[in-house]
């Protein structure tokens, strides 16, 4: 004893002062706060997916006798268009790292109008469905699943307008793009939490 | 620095001696750290000290408000026949209690008490996202406030803190009772979250270099665990309620109870339990942390079995999620399903086994100091224990099939979780209360109060096996005579009002001793984790300079070394932190923190009109959808002088 604690003198253990400020990917505190945010809104999909199952197990028939399966050809062709959004994502995104802010401005620009007709497709597409989310249990799951990643990617194009509004005003250069790099890992995300979806969605009927 | 080299100036928050240089540091600090003052000040703070503090108080709030909502309950149920609560009003009142104290008392405490203490055991400034944690807070604050008033209307949620349908559908429940709970349950589980994802990241990214995982302080990684827990447990219940949700007012059809093989309902259980599980893991799981943290410090020695302590909490999380059926016994599932969660429910007694004799073989193995922190830990091995033992006994399906829904489980859950989660709380309150308010409580109102709510709670829940037994089903407002059930339960209402002076002892002893009591000091009781490196209460800045550790006790190393490392060449003059690696805590780049604002408050406000919104319309759900967006734009929108402090402006604008 003898050492009151408060009174033990500092050695300078390690000098942080060269550290950059800018941090990247793993880095940043960001970049893990969006997988952090990525996990429960995978944990929200997989509980939808758990939900269609259930209830598919629950009835004898899902759909029920007389609705038609989904559109496959209307629900493909959509699909593909949000697919090839999350390249022109990569390719903004690896440009904004190599400081090339012209295909970074474009690029994000051409996300947003695929993203856009993507939920175009969607609602042209369930506005030709013949039930409505009151009208069965089917109909209650799968426009929940359709309204809920829809509601998403329309998320994404709010977001994505306000970066790319940031990136035509010069805000992002070669050194701070962590805010494109985050916003694309959450688009990809948006866009391949699509794929299951889909697959249940558009397939699930027609193998099971 | 050389003693020599010192100035006497002493400060009086810590009672240490500074240099000028280190005079200078502190006076930035706290210009740069300083949190706004002022009606709307109070609004903007986002420091976690402060924002963690808020919590405790407010989630101690709900307790006393469901405490009183339990003693009604005990008051009702006193003798046969009683007329002092109407059936209604009794349905609401056993609803709040339950939603009160799993909703707005244990999860927000139990995260509240992170906030606060994490980013100081870590040794670092603040948390990673300070304005999301004013957020987390003020949405729990609007939920809770919003549910209270509801009961004062006489429309609060009446069909149990778990509100299976088909009771709780529109048919069976209508009105806006259920609703409010749908939406709200929704809305205060995004507090939940977000403050999960925030200990996760900070716990990740900012512990002091040196400290790998493997010195990580066991009650951090008892709050890791529990913040993983909750971003995978809640989102579940979250999507349950919406689903309720919908189904009374727009007309799906996820529950209904008339589908071909009326399985509907059970969705709702499937889901509620996937969630409602892992939530007594949830509470409980920091509590681990919390006695671990007292038992080291009161045994004065190294924890016994650090690395099985670590791997019991990590398999206590996983197996947490692997339970959930066994609520679901009398529901008619197949066997091989019963038999499986038989299994892993008897399962989960492995790793609770391991920590209590990790727990005695450090008592046994150390030089005990029977003090008040460590006297609620004791009363927690007692009745956790006996609450694991009848935990094994309704783990088995046939057991269980003759208990349910009487007050067998009523006593089941409250010795776990008053045993497992209220008693290690607070004896991290007369813990960390130092820590908090500069002041030592009162040892002897304490042990007053430790003595009385022990007794209490076993004079109270005890007699509730037997009457289980007996068959007295729960949530039943009253019962007739002639049952012999009147002594019992007019000795568990006994035992409840013990119980409820016991809390009030507390009470009174926070209250005087913040006041009154005798100054702490940084570190009264000579514990070993970093949190106790600081002021007490600590700066808005925690620590100057930053520390590093190389040990799992960095007090104690420091006592025996005369020095401490320290971190030098972060800036004072903007809030500055460093983040070092996930595995090994390597020092790796500076993070600059967000500054007071608004912003959260903005942001709060437009969520919550769409979840109370809702009520009325649907249409307040997609308004808010987009003013929550403009207000996650203003949060976000970057300010070139965000980066500099203002008296710096020039030349280092837009970095």
């Amino acid at each position: 004893m003898g050492i009151r604690a408060d009174e033990v003198p500092f050695v300078g253990a390690y000098d942080a002062s060269h550290l950059s400020h800018f941090n990247y990917h793993d880095e940043a505190p960001m970049w893990w706060g969006f997988w952090g945010i990525i996990m429960i809104e995978t944990t929200v999909f997989a509980a939808l997916i758990a939900s269609y199952y259930y209830l598919n197990l629950s009835y004898p028939e899902i759909p029920p006798a007389g609705v038609k399966k989904p559109d496959l050809l209307m629900g493909t062709i959509s699909s593909l268009v949000l697919l090839s959004s999350s390249y022109s994502m990569h390719k903004a995104d690896s440009a904004s790292e190599k400081g090339d802010v012209k295909t970074l401005k474009w690029g994000l620009l051409v996300c947003i109008a695929l993203a856009a007709l993507f939920l175009i497709l969607k609602v042209f597409e369930y506005s030709k469905v013949e039930y409505r989310w009151d009208s069965h249990a089917y109909g209650s799951i799968v426009w929940g699943i359709v309204i809920f990643h829809s509601a998403h990617v329309t998320s994404l194009v709010l977001k994505t307008i306000f970066i790319a509004y940031l990136s035509w005003r010069g805000y992002f250069n070669k050194d701070r793009h962590l805010g494109v790099t985050i916003n694309g890992i959450y688009w990809h995300f948006v866009v391949i939490v699509w794929i299951p979806l889909y697959l249940v969605i558009y397939w699930s009927p027609r193998l099971f | 620095m050389e003693k020599a080299e010192r100035e006497t100036i002493k400060a009086p928050s810590d009672n240490r001696y500074y240099s000028a240089a280190e005079v200078e540091d502190v006076a930035e600090l706290d210009r740069t750290w300083a949190s706004p003052t002022g009606i709307v000040g109070w609004f903007q703070v986002v420091n976690h000290s402060n924002i963690g503090r808020r919590y405790v108080i407010t989630a101690f709030v709900f307790f006393l408000l469901a405490g009183v909502l339990g003693l009604m309950m005990r008051t009702q149920l006193m003798q046969p026949e009683m007329k002092l609560l109407h059936p209604d009003l009794y349905n609401q009142i056993f609803t709040m209690h339950g939603i009160t104290m799993m909703f707005l008392f244990a999860v927000p405490v139990m995260e509240g008490l992170a906030v606060y203490i994490v980013p100081l055991m870590l040794g670092t400034r603040d948390m990673a996202f300070p304005r999301l944690n004013a957020f987390g807070y003020y949405v729990y604050l609007l939920g809770g406030i919003t549910l209270y008033v509801a009961l004062l209307f006489g429309i609060a949620p009446d069909a149990g803190w778990f509100n299976y349908p088909p009771l709780a559908s529109s048919e069976f429940s209508p009105g806006m009772r259920v609703d409010i709970y749908a939406m709200l349950i929704t809305f205060i589980e995004i507090a939940a979250l977000v403050a999960a994802v925030e200990l996760v990241v900070t716990i990740f990214k900012q512990r002091a270099p040196g400290m790998s995982l493997n010195r990580m302080p066991l009650y951090v990684w008892s709050i890791l665990v529990t913040a993983f827990m909750i971003i995978f447990a809640m989102p579940v219940v979250m999507v349950a309620s919406m689903f309720l949700a919908f189904d009374r007012n727009v007309g799906t059809h996820f529950f209904e109870a008339l589908s071909p093989a009326g399985q509907g309902p059970l969705l709702w259980q499937h889901l509620f339990w996937f969630f409602g599980h892992p939530e007594v893991y949830i509470i409980f799981i920091p509590a681990l942390g919390i006695i671990s943290s007292i038992v080291t410090t009161f045994a004065r020695r190294p924890v016994y079995g650090y690395t099985a302590l670590v791997l019991s909490i990590v398999a206590t999380g996983f197996l947490g999620f692997a339970l959930w059926v066994h609520h679901m016994y009398t529901t008619g599932l197949p066997q091989l399903g019963l038999s499986f969660f038989t299994a892993a429910s008897a399962m989960i007694a492995i790793p609770s086994g391991v920590q209590i004799f990790c727990w005695i073989a450090t008592l046994w193995g150390g030089r005990p100091q029977f003090k008040t922190p460590l006297l609620y830990v004791l009363g927690f091995f007692f009745i956790f224990v006996l609450g694991g033992l009848t935990g094994v006994m309704i783990a088995s399906v046939p057991f269980d099939a003759q208990v349910h829904d009487t007050y067998f489980i009523v006593a089941h859950f409250h010795y776990v979780l008053i045993g497992g989660a209220v008693f290690p709380l607070f004896g991290g309150l007369y813990y960390w209360f130092p820590k908090f308010a500069g002041r030592m409580l009162s040892e002897t109102a304490g042990k007053w109060s430790f003595a009385l709510m022990f007794i209490g709670f076993n004079v109270s829940f005890f007699p509730m096996h037997n009457l289980g037994l007996m068959g007295m089903p729960r949530r039943v407002y009253t019962y007739i005579e002639g049952l012999g059930w009147n002594d019992l339960n007019l000795m568990a209402t006994v035992g409840a009002y013990v119980l409820g002076v016991g809390v009030l002892i507390s009470l009174i002893n926070v209250i005087y001793s913040a006041i009154n009591g005798r100054e702490s000091g940084p570190n009264p009781w000579d514990s070993d984790t970093l949190e106790w490196a600081c002021a007490s209460p600590p700066a808005n800045y925690n620590f100057s300079p930053m520390p590093a550790v190389d040990s799992l006790h960095p007090m104690w190393d420091m006592k025996e070394r005369g020095v401490r490392p320290a971190v030098t060449g972060v800036r004072t003059d903007m809030r500055q932190v460093l983040t070092t690696t996930l595995m090994d805590a390597r020092p790796h780049a500076l993070s600059n923190l967000a500054r007071p604002s608004i912003a959260p408050l903005l942001l709060t406000g437009a969520v919550g009109l769409g979840f109370i919104g809702f009520l009325f319309s649907i249409n307040w759900l997609i308004l808010s959808f987009f003013l929550a967006f403009f207000a996650i734009v203003y949060w976000n929108y970057p300010r070139y002088d965000e980066r500099t402090p203002p008296w710096k402006k020039e030349g280092e604008n837009g970095n």
